[in-house]
């Protein structure tokens, strides 16, 4: 019985992904619907709070990239919100204050190291713009970001809009390929039922919009956001959404909105980076699970069953990857899993060449190793996530981490992620 | 739309740390310190648990890739449909043979019958051949003697024959005579008599001078009698050959016959090497194992096999290895999961649980406890 309901349950995810994807593609090419109604005459003040840890000359170049928005300059600043970075990210975000002086950029440091969402709660406090923009300083951000972002919210009940994230780095390693065909086909496939029904359960913090007035209600709950008394600091962008759609406002993801991130380019930094998403997709199926009648009044059943089936798919993906490697093992290295993922990288990596080609591919096959690491994402980082739920670790970039560079070679000034 | 402009005042702010939401009350801390001990306790040892798990599964597909010991115990029932199908041919052979046997016999018999019967026919040839040298021998030499004597009857009879003609003037003389009553009809009759007996005599004499021409003329030529002698002989001698004929195919029917129950015996004995044949012969519990070809060399009669927990380790002997059977057997590797060829061996075991065993190890033990 156990076996059947694991199946089950994994059958449906899939179904729910392929339909998705499916779906997507059908309302790119047929519904209107599914793009927001954009009105560029409508300039609301914005904030880019733009929260730091650890980040070195990218927040400079994030700053810079902003800082050549094509949006009004009177219409926009930056705050920069340093959370106690024990690298010199602090005096780039002076540096670029005093670079850019044709746009208002605001610069803060926390007095103790407060994580990433409660940072952005900082910043906010020195916000009083209607249309908050919450960013990652290790992005690069188009010219026409802020302008897409804003004009979404011509939608009276569009609540947060969220960008394209693309990568900056697709061709690094088999890594960072692989991670480019997964990001363009999230956005540009996946995400599009979603945006149909104005219910995206994900938008990225790499490129984040939010009311005001909504960030402020929302705001206590994020700062009360704790596991069993250890504070939360993760996850905070899959937070705000889920909690935007349960006010009863829309969530939507603008393509055209660009930004483009670093992506891991090694297996160790991209496990921790998953493993920090995994463990939010957890906390959050826990809490849809803890609310589900409210979620099943308020929600569209998209919605419903994307917060619920997805992160259950995660986590018996588990269960079945153990029951799948005992009863066949080597199955999984058997040609279809691998014809499969070929496939699937010829085409995409052939729409990504033709609709981002500076994000095109050298070495599009190697998305075949995507079948190496699903299995290793199903084996581990589940497991490890539901046992770790306490932890408060970034992942990607630590204090110790950087301290042990300063030691070996001065001050750190390389990019990293977030 | 109304769109306000920013603040252009202060560019830099210091933020002071928003304090954390108010700590718990005591008892709520209590409560989360509980829980989330418990929940670290847990979480290490499920981690543990979780790492043990990978590395036995990842140490158990090493080991079973480079065992060369390993067999896989496979436990036949008597309904086995395999054994059920064996034992079913195994009948059929047995009946043919039966039968075959029935057939061979019945064709001896008749071949010694017909073989009697042939040396009958040949033996009657040379006495038709001495029978009928005789008699032309015999011919040649009365022949000419019976062909003068019948021209000496001719020329007899041609005489008698004008001697008879002036007997029957001599008659009509007898007759005047008795008219004229110079004889008397006693003298008359006496003397007809003689005439009528004269005239018998040239018949019989005629009728013995055709005998004999015909006599003469068969045994100086041809005749049907001869000829009919002839076909017999060749019939007699189609018989023998027809006869030959007959041996001859019932001798090739019995030398096949014979070699189609040799096959049978021999593929009935062949099929009692079978695992299968001896699980369909019933009695008692027998146990089997599957060995690929690759453990070929550790499958040897009378060598040790042990069992062991989590299929390698603790390993204890659990019996011998009885026979080692030719045939090729097709199987799922235990734990890859792949197909396999290889064949079967019988066990001779002391613990019968055994035999339900995922692997056991022949030869000695895969990790020397």
């Amino acid at each position: 019985m156990a076996p059947i309901l694991l199946w089950l349950i994994m059958v449906l995810c899939l179904l729910i992904s392929v339909v998705k994807y499916l779906m997507g593609v059908i309302l790119r090419l047929s519904s209107p619907r599914a793009k927001a109604k954009k009105d560029y005459a409508y300039q609301p003040t914005v904030s880019v709070l733009m929260p730091c840890f650890n980040e070195g000359k990218a927040v400079y170049e994030t700053i810079e990239s902003i800082s050549q928005s094509n949006y009004p300059g009177d219409k926009f600043e930056i705050i920069a919100q340093d959370d106690c970075s024990v690298d010199d990210s602090y005096e780039w975000m002076l540096k670029a204050q005093r670079d850019f002086p044709n746009t208002r950029i605001r610069t803060g440091r926390n007095e103790v190291n407060s994580g990433k969402a409660r940072t952005v709660c900082n910043a906010l406090q020195l916000s009083a713009a209607e249309i908050i923009i919450s960013i990652d300083s290790d992005c690069i951000f188009h010219p026409d970001a802020i302008r897409e972002l804003t004009a979404c919210f011509a939608e009276p009940n569009m609540g947060s809009v969220g960008g394209r994230v693309g990568v900056r780095n697709p061709n690094d390693s088999i890594i960072t390929s692989i991670q480019t065909i997964i990001y363009f086909s999230a956005f540009q496939l996946y995400k599009i039922p979603e945006n149909y029904t104005r219910s995206v359960c994900c938008i990225s913090g790499c490129l984040f919009a939010i009311r005001r007035e909504l960030l402020l209600q929302i705001e206590p709950a994020i700062r009360a956001r704790n596991w069993f008394g250890i504070p939360v600091n993760q996850g905070e962008d899959r937070f705000l959404t889920h909690q935007t759609l349960l006010r009863g406002y829309g969530t939507y993801i603008n393509n055209d909105a660009l930004c483009w991130t670093t992506v891991p380019n090694t297996l160790s930094v991209l496990f921790k980076q998953q493993l920090r998403w995994r463990r939010s997709i957890v906390r959050d199926f826990f809490f849809t699970l803890k609310t589900l009648p409210q979620h099943v009044w308020k929600l569209h059943p998209n919605t419903v069953f994307t917060l619920v089936l997805v992160p259950l798919g995660a986590l018996v993906g588990f269960l079945v990857a153990v029951t799948a490697l005992t009863s066949d093992p080597l199955a999984w290295v058997g040609p279809m899993p691998l014809v499969t993922a070929l496939g699937v990288a010829a085409i995409l990596s052939w729409v990504v060449k033709k609709y981002s080609a500076r994000e095109a591919l050298a070495h599009p096959l190697a998305f075949g190793a995507y079948v190496a690491w699903s299995l290793v994402s199903s084996l581990f980082l589940t497991p490890l996530a539901l046992c770790t739920m306490d932890s408060a670790d970034w992942g990607t970039r630590t204090k110790e981490q950087q301290a042990e560079e300063q030691k070996e070679g001065g001050v750190a000034l390389g990019n990293t992620n977030s | 739309m109304a769109t306000p402009t920013l603040d252009p005042s202060s560019s830099e702010a210091k933020v002071k740390a928003i304090p954390s939401p108010k700590r718990a009350p005591a008892r709520q801390a209590l409560h989360y310190r509980l829980v989330l001990t418990l929940y670290r306790v847990f979480a290490i040892a499920v981690l543990y648990l979780v790492l043990t798990g990978i590395l036995t599964y990842a140490f158990v597909m090493g080991f079973y890739a480079v065992s060369s010991s390993w067999a896989a115990p496979v436990i036949l029932s008597a309904s086995d449909e395999k054994s059920l199908d064996f034992r079913q041919k195994l009948v059929t052979s047995q009946q043919t043979i039966e039968d075959l046997k029935v057939d061979t016999q019945k064709l001896n018999t008749g071949l010694a019958e017909m073989t009697k019967h042939r040396t009958a026919l040949l033996a009657l040839e040379p006495q038709l051949q001495s029978a009928i040298a005789r008699e032309r021998k015999h011919n040649l030499a009365t022949g000419p003697e019976l062909a003068t004597l019948d021209q000496q009857k001719q020329a007899d009879n041609q005489k008698t024959q004008k001697v008879l003609a002036q007997l029957k003037e001599l008659e009509s003389n007898i007759n005047k005579d008795l008219a004229a009553g110079l004889i008397t009809k006693g003298d008359a009759a006496s003397q007809l008599s003689a005439l009528n007996q004269a005239q018998g005599n040239y018949t019989d004499s005629k009728i013995a001078e055709v005998l004999l021409t015909d006599n003469v003329l068969d045994k100086t030529t041809t005749g049907t009698g001869s000829l009919d002698i002839l076909v017999k002989q060749a019939e007699l001698r189609s018989e023998v050959a027809q006869l030959d004929i007959a041996i001859s195919v019932a001798q090739k029917q019995l030398h096949e016959e014979s070699q189609q129950i040799d096959r049978l015996r021999q593929a009935i004995a062949t099929a009692k090497q079978s695992p299968y044949f001896l699980n369909a012969s019933g009695g008692q519990t027998l146990y089997f194992a599957f060995v690929p070809y690759n453990n070929q060399a550790s499958a040897v009669a009378g060598k040790p096999i042990y069992d062991c927990y989590l299929n390698m380790v603790l390993c204890r002997n659990v019996g011998t290895v009885k026979q080692v059977f030719v045939g090729e057997e097709n199987a799922t590797h235990p734990i890859f999961k792949t197909a396999l060829r290889g064949f079967l061996i019988q066990m001779d075991l002391s613990h019968a649980e055994s035999a339900k065993s995922q692997t056991v190890f022949l030869g000695r033990k895969p990790l020397f406890f």
